[in-house]
């Protein structure tokens, strides 16, 4: 688990503190991007095996960081990414499905839940499919 | 390795905490001293910053960089943070930082300044360098790379031979199988494209292939002096090799229906090397010349496949499929879905011959004749109690034929009629489905999930079933996305009382998710097969029923 690294993106930066607290707490690596083309940044740096992705952001949105990360992850290494979103509809999960995301969760959020996500998400990643 | 320093202005480390490499320590200067350390110091591996005086920052890093050592700087704001991406620091953390996220942002500084005395800017810009000459995907270079590659060669044998390999693609492939599917595809036609040369090298000439970005690749080929030039039916030959080559490969890696859904053409030009001409300007010219090419040989392939298509449909030359569809309750066969088949090569594929059909405005004529067979096969090929369920195109509703058509008993037939192409008109397509139901007609909405309908819209044509896009059940098993979205269609249906079918069901791993999830039936090749893998018994309470896997009469 030291070496798990996971990349939290999120403009709002008290949402990205307390996600970040959370999983280091439990003893991952966490990066953190406030913007789109920052997550890019950090993604293409750290390499991370999870990303949290917030969808609504300004520069680029979370869908689009979405598809950038997954063409990024192609041959290279498993990345899963849960999409962390206000809007529970249909459309935009199958939006999420679209843009390749693995998982989503919704806010407010519930870090017991969102633990639990990671969690699964991450063996999965390990397991190696 | 050798022991290292990191040299840091902090003050208020604790120093035992942060996690460093073994012989590593951690230094401590006043500012003011900082900068003499980091001139002097041997074995200094990374710099720590953490004042928040500018003139203090810009000299270390100016300082470090000079001897290739990588910064690493604490930001208090975001003022701190875009001077730290201004002077070039190779990385950065928000203040205060624990101990963890400080080794880390070390380890990463570190691990990248790997070559030493490069500076990372420098390294930043060569690798974008590269980027733009290497396709990323194809990893093959770029037209401007070749050129420079072959001009000495192209001068000395005063020939080039230009071969342009046209990459075409129904559309059908990224809408059934996504973007992914298409870049694997590209991905398998790049190395075949590349296997092809490191196998067939002709005669010990030079020959590159390159990516134009088009889905297209491009080779360049210059002749041996001995053969005193390529004679233009080699180089047909050649052409053809290459093209069966990649499609064969294709086969081997996709399979033959993804294979079906794309095609290659390969065109070829000459150019001869002229001093009076740019060396650049005659090899475009001749990628033109062959790009042209590779669309003629293309245009006459597809008149002959719609030469193919007219003389199927004088001769009927359609067989059908009948895809099994099993109830996940009971393991009993519930239908049929009837998939016609071009007896002719080229027609094979049921996605290609309509889209050979729509070219020709044969849409209808196909659908006609593919309908009139599915609906003969019923009596032999399915039991009394089983349905049929059967594609109808939004555009075969605009048939004045299509509510003609003659069915002993529909009751038992199931109009399928897909959610990927947008139903313009609700209200007239409910009228229509309206006339369908009195004669006893049943209808499933196809490829729910896949198009830009969203629940209401589903709903509106009150569908007796609902068939889900195999996007949304391809690898469901470790997608927690897809299983929300297939829940929430099955509760959807059960309120309206229709039935929910899986179709593209492939692993035991997905059927087994299905059947937790309450999905009523199911489709895939997974069901195709006479029995299951030994040992595995797809539905417990029953003896696996076993369908025909090919109903080619």
């Amino acid at each position: 688990m030291q070496d798990t690294r996971i990349l939290v993106v999120d403009d709002h930066r008290d949402n990205v503190a307390i996600i970040r607290d959370f999983l280091a707490a439990r003893g991952y690596q966490v990066a953190v991007a406030h913007s789109g083309e920052e997550a890019l940044r950090q993604y293409d740096e750290t390499e991370p095996s999870l990303v949290l992705l917030d969808v609504m952001m300004p520069d680029l949105n979370g869908w689009e960081v979405c598809e950038a990360i997954k063409q990024r992850a192609r041959g290279s290494h498993d990345v899963r990414v849960i999409m962390v979103t206000a809007l529970g509809e249909w459309d935009d999960k199958r939006e999420a499905l679209r843009t390749g995301a693995d998982d989503y969760v919704t806010k407010p959020l519930d870090l017991v839940d969102l633990g639990e996500r990671v969690e699964r998400n991450l063996a999965i990643v390990r397991e190696g499919r | 390795m050798a022991a290292g320093i990191i040299l840091t202005d902090a003050v208020d480390h604790a120093r035992g905490e942060l996690a460093l490499p073994a012989g590593w320590s951690l230094e401590r200067r006043d500012s003011a001293d900082l900068i003499a350390a980091i001139d002097g110091l041997p074995n200094v591996r990374a710099v720590l910053v953490t004042s928040d005086d500018p003139t203090a920052q810009r000299a270390a890093v100016e300082h470090a960089h000079r001897r290739g050592v990588p910064v690493v700087m604490a930001c208090a704001d975001s003022a701190d943070r875009r001077r730290a991406v201004e002077l070039g620091a190779d990385e950065w953390y928000r203040a205060p930082a624990g101990p963890d996220e400080i080794s880390w942002r070390l380890q990463a500084a570190t691990g990248r300044m790997a070559p030493a005395g490069a500076s990372l800017a420098n390294r930043v810009r060569r690798d974008s360098y590269e980027d733009m000459l290497f396709d990323a995907l194809t990893g093959l270079p770029t037209i401007p790379v070749m050129i420079e590659r072959t001009r000495a060669d192209f001068k000395a044998h005063s020939e080039l031979i230009v071969l342009y390999l046209h990459f075409v693609r129904y559309s059908k492939i990224e809408e059934i199988y996504g973007w992914e599917k298409l870049d694997d595809v590209l991905e398998t036609t790049a190395t075949a494209v590349r296997e092809y040369l490191d196998s067939h090298r002709l005669r010990a000439t030079r020959m590159m292939v390159s990516y134009a970005n088009d889905d297209d690749f491009i080779f360049f080929h210059v002749p041996s002096p001995e053969s005193g030039g390529e004679p233009e039916r080699a180089l047909t030959d050649l052409t053809g090799r290459v093209r069966d080559f990649v499609i064969g490969k294709l086969e081997e890696v996709h399979g033959e229906e993804v294979a079906a859904l794309v095609d290659v053409y390969v065109g070829s030009a000459h150019a001869y090397y002229d001093p009076k001409i740019r060396l650049e300007r005659l090899i475009y010219r001749a990628i033109r010349e062959a790009a042209n090419d590779a669309r003629s040989v293309e245009e006459r392939e597809r008149r002959s496949k719609v030469a193919d298509l007219r003389q199927t449909l004088r001769d009927g030359a359609v067989y059908v499929d009948y895809h099994p569809i099993v109830r996940t309750d009971t393991g009993e066969v519930f239908g049929y879905e009837a998939l016609a088949r071009g007896e002719m090569r080229g027609l094979r594929s049921p996605e290609v011959m309509f889209e050979v059909a729509a070219e020709a405005d044969l849409v209808w004529e196909l659908s006609r004749l593919c309908r009139t067979r599915a609906i003969e096969g019923m009596a032999t090929r399915l039991k009394p109690d089983e349905l049929l369920f059967m594609n109808v195109d939004p555009h075969d509703f605009a048939d004045p034929l299509l509510e003609g058509i003659p069915v002993p008993d529909p009751q038992r037939v199931v109009i399928e009629i897909t959610e990927r192409t947008a139903i313009r008109d609700y209200p007239a397509m409910r009228a229509r489905l309206t006339r369908f139901r009195e004669r006893g007609f049943r209808v499933a909405v196809d490829d729910a999930g896949a198009g830009y309908a969203g629940l209401g819209s589903i709903a509106n044509l009150e569908p007796d079933f609902i068939k889900l896009d195999i996007s949304l059940i391809s690898l469901i098993d470790t997608n927690f996305l897809k299983q929300n979205l297939v829940e929430t269609l099955v509760k959807f249906a059960n309120e309206h009382g229709a039935m929910v079918i899986a179709e593209g069901v492939e692993r035991h791993e997905e059927l087994e998710v299905l059947k937790r999830l309450g999905v009523h039936l199911v489709q895939g090749f997974l069901l195709h097969a006479g029995a299951p893998p030994e040992g595995i018994r797809l539905f417990p309470n029953e003896d696996v029923a076993a369908p025909d896997r090919r109903a080619r009469p």
